[in-house]
């Protein structure tokens, strides 16, 4: 299972850019831009920010996807 | 970048007490100054390096990891812990059973070189492989 996210659509929906989003939830641009690509997977403490700073609920920016495609 | 004050100010008492270290110490004071400056430049930089989140209200300590940032540095110093703890390994056992000599200081220097070097390298391709 992999953790899977919209992230960069709802911050774009939101009109917001990487670094604005970065200071809201105090940390660097490129660990947004990290969990945008899904290449670092957040702590459920980042994770909950994100989704707080967007004002967004948790599970409409994060799933859980099989990786075997199932 | 604004409220950083306590961070610069810091960050040039810092560089010029190393410059001067340098130059009490007996290097040329071109070079005294040289190491101040590049100093100096490093704390510049720093804060627009994506290596650190900037948190003006900590005041000199501006400067913090996140968790992102903070997971390559441990990852990199457990590498470079491993390596140097191998090739120490490798290097008693050497000395030990084949050259049959104390092992030689300059080889203990080779190891902390070869540790820093496995730091970097991997904090450079584990940042490059999350970006």
């Amino acid at each position: 299972m992999n953790l899977h996210n919209c992230l960069k659509e709802i911050r774009l929906q939101n009109n917001l850019t990487q670094e604005s989003l970065a200071d809201t939830v105090g940390v660097t641009r490129q660990t947004i831009i990290a969990v945008e690509k899904g290449k670092f997977v957040p702590s459920a403490k980042l994770a909950l920010e994100l989704a707080s700073a967007l004002d967004t609920p948790f599970e409409k920016i994060f799933w859980l996807e099989d990786s075997r495609g199932g | 970048m604004t409220g950083m004050t306590p961070y610069y100010i810091s960050r040039t008492i810092i560089s010029v007490a190393f410059g001067a270290l340098f130059a009490v110490t007996g290097s040329p004071w071109w070079a005294a100054i040289l190491i101040g400056g590049l100093t100096f430049a490093l704390f510049l930089w720093a804060p627009r390096s994506g290596r650190y989140s900037v948190h003006p209200e900590f005041g000199i300590t501006a400067l913090r990891r996140d968790e992102r940032t903070q997971e390559i540095n441990d990852k990199a110093a457990r590498n470079a812990f491993v390596v140097s703890m191998l090739t120490l390994s490798g290097i008693s056992v050497y000395f030990g059973t084949l050259a049959l000599i104390d092992v030689p200081i300059a080889v203990f220097k080779l190891v902390l070189v070869i540790g820093a070097l496995t730091y970097f390298v991997s904090d450079l391709l584990l940042r490059r492989s999350q970006r």
